[in-house]
């Protein structure tokens, strides 16, 4: 179960969401508890591949806990209402920690070594071992505690402190942000297209500073901001190249 | 084209499990535009290139959120394509042009690759749509599996599209005379507004920090 959870998003539709993958990854445990009973296991799988979602790793918090529930012999009805309780909750919990807080974090902490300097593979390394640290215990603890807990893990994920450990992901990610900010806009980073020969001018920090308000207000929007100024750029370039 | 045609299938296999680490299978950050473009100038041989072009298209990746049924940019297969293609062509002629190109068509693909991503969806529903009555293993499995391979082909294919279009635009653009200091401003500028933009995803609160962290940075930057 928990190496398919690995693909619980693998049929990832607009109808159903994961409902598929979670059949998916609960097809081991349903065969076992309805062996010798194909029909029964039919009719469990199709029930399980109906509307479900949730964050990916924790989607196997919630196949652990209907895997208990099935093998207990809970009314098919009990377990749907399981299902549709917890799909938000476990959705909500999960983007706000990994998402929105250590995701950002992790790859910040990658970029930031890059761009001070340490080795390309230094940086990547750094942040696929401190992201996947947590992801990979937040598949393996779900799928336990899901299995121990059943109907009961509500009480054991209020329990968990995933909210401050957001907060300390957001304070280590604000810091970081500030730090690769600062390199980048020296003009000394450590990666050769960004770099300044001969150092930075005090209207270059000013730009710097400004980019890096811009960058705050806007926020996602400044995708659309940074790739129109670079076509301006490359525009306005080979104009000036041909001139 | 600049790859060869085994480099080309290379970066290809690559873009396609990208792909798969997107959304489909994994979900081990692989697919981040960081890595994806380190692992594609890993392909070519050149790592520390690759990155190059991941570092700019991280920054202005970093506060894009995939939650729920958002459609959002897709960073993977394209960063893998401009990596390879800017490390490839390292060292070029001019670096901060070629790595402003580079980078313009990952983000015009990374819009591309957010649509299949949601075409993909809609014809997923096809494959594993609840069924009416029940299904054995082997029926859930072959739902799980068919839209794994399509979406391994779309990032494959989304790979190759960036592999073919950047090396076309670089062997076909001339770039001597380009004011280099002034391109490489605006890239320099961009990562720093990228990187900035994750502040929104930490909240206000933390603001303070960011200004500690700059400070830091800065001094690292004077040290170094």
């Amino acid at each position: 179960m928990l190496l398919r959870s690995f693909a619980v998003q693998g049929s990832w539709n607009y109808q159903t969401l994961i409902g598929t993958g979670l059949a998916f990854v609960l097809a081991p445990a349903l065969k076992e508890v309805y062996a010798g009973d194909a029909e029964a296991l039919r009719r469990a799988l199709g029930r399980h591949t109906e509307l479900f979602n949730s964050h990916p790793y924790l989607a196997s918090v919630a196949a652990g806990a209907v895997a208990r529930l099935e093998a207990d012999g809970v009314p098919a009805e009990t377990v749907a209402r399981f299902k549709a309780a917890v799909r938000g909750s476990l959705g909500t919990l999960g983007d706000r920690l990994v998402w929105l807080m250590w995701r950002p974090m992790s790859v910040l902490l990658g970029l930031a070594l890059v761009l001070a300097g340490a080795a390309w593979w230094v940086g990547a390394l750094a942040f696929l071992l401190v992201f996947n640290a947590l992801h990979l215990w937040m598949r393996a603890w779900g799928l336990r505690i899901g299995l121990r807990d059943g109907l009961q893990i509500g009480r054991t994920l209020k329990g968990v402190p995933f909210a401050q450990l957001g907060d300390r992901a957001a304070q280590a990610g604000a810091l970081l942000a500030g730090f690769a900010a600062a390199v980048a806009g020296s003009g000394h980073a450590g990666v050769p297209g960004l770099q300044l020969p001969g150092g930075m001018h005090p209207v270059e920090w000013g730009l710097a500073l400004l980019a890096a308000l811009l960058g705050i207000a806007l926020g996602p929007r400044i995708r659309g901001a940074a790739a129109l100024a670079m076509g301006l750029a490359l525009v306005a370039g080979l104009v000036l190249a041909r001139t | 084209m600049i790859l060869t045609a085994a480099e080309t299938a290379l970066v290809v296999l690559i873009g396609g499990l990208v792909a798969l680490d997107g959304t489909s299978v994994g979900q081990l950050m692989v697919s981040r535009p960081f890595v994806a473009a380190a692992l594609g100038g890993l392909a070519v041989g050149r790592p520390a290139q690759g990155i190059v072009a991941g570092v700019v298209l991280e920054a202005l990746h970093l506060a894009v959120l995939p939650v729920g049924a958002a459609k959002y940019p897709e960073g993977g297969p394209p960063a893998v394509a401009a990596g390879a293609v800017y490390a490839s062509n390292f060292p070029p002629v001019a670096a901060a042009a070629t790595l402003l190109v580079a980078v313009l068509v990952a983000l015009a693909l990374e819009q591309v690759g957010g649509r299949s991503v949601a075409l993909l969806r809609q014809w997923n529903v096809r494959f594993a749509g609840a069924p009416g009555a029940g299904l054995t293993p082997g029926q859930v499995a072959g739902r799980q599996l068919a839209p794994m391979a399509v979406d391994f082909a779309r990032g494959a294919l989304l790979t190759l599209l960036g592999v073919l279009v950047l090396g076309w635009l670089l062997r076909a653009a001339d770039f001597s005379g380009f004011p280099e200091i002034a391109v490489g401003t605006i890239l320099r500028l961009s990562v720093v507004a990228g990187v900035a933009s994750a502040l929104r995803l930490f909240g206000r609160a933390h603001y303070p920090l960011f200004l500690v962290g700059a400070a830091a940075g800065a001094g690292v930057a004077w040290l170094i």
